[in-house]
């Protein structure tokens, strides 16, 4: 064997065995969710197919804290309704900056920019005391408007640091058609920046698809809506040694997310450097 | 004549641009920058959080509370958390920069691979936490297996330095694929011919990593040392699965002092002190890190 051959095999052996302690994890929850406790305990790392059942995967799947059906359907509307306006008022937002001169507008984007030092679970304490004197505190209004409101900082940046690259011709051309700013922005120029709102769709969405303390403390413990994340809290955080609750439980609030991720790998990576690339 | 025409032009022009702020400047005000002024201003008082008793002005008694520390209670969530931000830095950093040189080509099992080292980042970090607890907790997988091959139990959660070390390899586990995936896409914008120029003048693979590859990443290091710290530096999720804090206080973060401890016991003006300084520290930080790494960069620029 030659030396470069050597060096790609143990480059192979070394990122294999890498990939299989990441993938333990993920194996150990899998098939303990069909094993009764006792043989979870005697056996963690085995499945008896003979005893193998489904019996605790349904008892997680009717399990009141952790209604799986409308968790997933809160937190995929959380994903939508959230970027749907840290997006619809980050377009216009980042193109007025980006394409006005002067002073004021650079001091906008700082203003803007600081945000994104500032972390959302440390702020939501006082952003509760805000909810409350607006009424919004428990609704889903209320919580989507802050977790958009945590997400505007990124998004805004990214999106004026796109539309600068964006050759000012197009937009100087369809003013002396007279078309008016706001037909020009959604008309012509938000149109070329979809591969910067598909980056930002992707990172608000994996953001609040797996927030936790924001619905946790603006819905509260006992509000009817539960996210996944608070579902799984609720179904779990009492029960962490029965393992008959936690491995089903856990299976069931990431499955469908590890598919989408694995179908959707090329862009949610991508999308993630081409974000900080731009960032 | 035609200037004021263009002046009012520019003026009108203006107006307009500042109307298209408005919704998502009323948003981001709303509820991140007036909450930022009302942390401060409760920062300053003393405060339950019940609506009919207003808070009082206490001045700096919280500031003084948290940095004199007088019966011990906050600072360990002050080591708690530079420990995790100090070694998580230097574990992501290295993990995802060593995986990176070695996943740089574009193969099948490459991209398999990344895809493996990055999946953990899109599961939630309470869920992270919980399935750990159920491997490394006294009960759990581990600790069975080692008892049934006659091996006494490891504890991992039960003792205060373990559980620290486990809660910050844990971490390091879930989060450093996204800087993977950083430096990945930073390894591509390296040169190279400039590589292959280094090789063909006698260079090492060490030499061309210290001399052409690591100068070239300077932007990106700086990238990916500042997520990997803002991120470190808020952890709470993970620890409310994996440890709830314990055993005693010893994983116990800034953040879950200010949420489970403080905020939870109706300390609001406390809490907001150390959101306070949290805001402050994680900005302080990012700063300082970004000026120490323009000499770095300049040099990135030399190289390119």
């Amino acid at each position: 064997m030659t030396r470069t051959s050597v060096r790609s095999a143990v480059r192979v052996a070394v990122v294999a065995v890498l990939s299989v302690a990441m993938l333990v994890p993920m194996y150990i929850m899998v098939v303990n969710a069909f094993k009764p406790q006792q043989e979870i305990l005697l056996s963690p790392l085995g499945l008896d197919l003979a005893t193998a059942t489904t019996e605790h995967l349904a008892a997680a799947w009717q399990n009141t804290s952790f209604p799986v059906v409308e968790g997933y359907a809160v937190t995929l509307f959380l994903v939508l309704a959230c970027n749907v306006v840290a997006i619809g008022t980050s377009v216009p937002a980042a193109y007025a900056i980006a394409r006005t001169p002067g002073p004021l507008f650079r001091f906008l984007l700082f203003f803007f920019v600081a945000g994104m030092f500032v972390p959302a679970q440390i702020i939501l304490v006082p952003a509760i005391f805000v909810l409350r004197a607006t009424g919004l505190m428990g609704t889903l209004p209320g919580l989507v408007l802050f977790m958009a409101s945590t997400m505007i900082p990124f998004t805004l940046f990214v999106f004026s640091g796109y539309i600068r690259m964006l050759p000012r011709s197009l937009d100087e051309a369809a003013s002396i058609d007279g078309a008016s700013r706001q037909r020009i922005l959604w008309t012509i120029v938000f149109p070329l920046m979809r591969p910067i709102v598909a980056t930002a769709f992707i990172l608000n969405a994996l953001s609040a698809w797996n927030d936790f303390v924001s619905p946790q403390l603006i819905l509260g413990p006992g509000s009817e809506f539960k996210t996944i994340t608070t579902g799984v809290y609720a179904a779990v955080s009492t029960y962490t040694t029965n393992y008959e609750i936690v491995f089903p439980t856990l299976l069931l609030a990431v499955v469908p997310i590890l598919v989408i991720f694995v179908v959707m790998q090329r862009h949610i990576m991508g999308g993630l450097s081409a974000g900080a690339v731009k960032g | 004549m035609a200037r004021t025409t263009s002046s009012r032009r520019g003026f009108a022009g203006s107006l307009v641009s500042g109307l298209m702020t408005i919704p998502a400047a009323a948003v981001y005000t709303g509820l991140t920058v007036v909450p930022v002024g009302f942390a401060v201003y409760y920062s300053f008082t003393q405060y339950n959080g019940i609506p009919s008793q207003p808070p009082t002005w206490v001045g700096f008694e919280n500031y003084a509370r948290i940095i004199q520390d007088p019966i011990g209670d906050l600072r360990p969530a002050v080591v708690v958390t530079a420990l995790i931000a100090v070694a998580g830095a230097f574990l992501v950093n290295g993990a995802a920069l060593g995986l990176a040189l070695l996943l740089r080509r574009t193969t099948p099992f490459n991209t398999f691979a990344r895809v493996v080292m990055f999946y953990p980042h899109v599961l939630s970090a309470l869920i992270v936490g919980f399935l750990w607890q159920a491997i490394l907790g006294p009960q759990g997988a581990v600790n069975n297996l080692l008892e049934s091959r006659g091996a006494s139990s490891l504890p991992f959660l039960a003792d205060p330095d373990w559980a620290l070390t486990t809660l910050i390899v844990v971490i390091v586990w879930a989060q450093f694929g996204v800087q993977l995936v950083l430096y990945l896409a930073g390894l591509q914008a390296v040169s190279p011919e400039l590589q292959e120029a280094a090789r063909l003048d006698g260079a090492g693979s060490v030499q061309v990593f210290r001399h052409v590859t690591w100068p070239a990443l300077a932007p990106t290091v700086t990238v990916t040392i500042v997520t990997s710290v803002l991120s470190l530096l808020k952890v709470y999720d993970v620890v409310l699965g994996l440890t709830n804090g314990g055993p005693g206080d010893a994983t116990q973060t800034w953040a879950y002092e200010i949420l489970a401890v403080s905020f939870a016991n109706n300390k609001v003006g406390l809490a907001c002190a150390q959101a306070v300084l949290l805001v402050l520290v994680a900005g302080i930080l990012s700063f300082t890190i970004i000026a120490l790494r323009r000499r770095a960069e300049e040099g990135a620029e030399a190289v390119g």
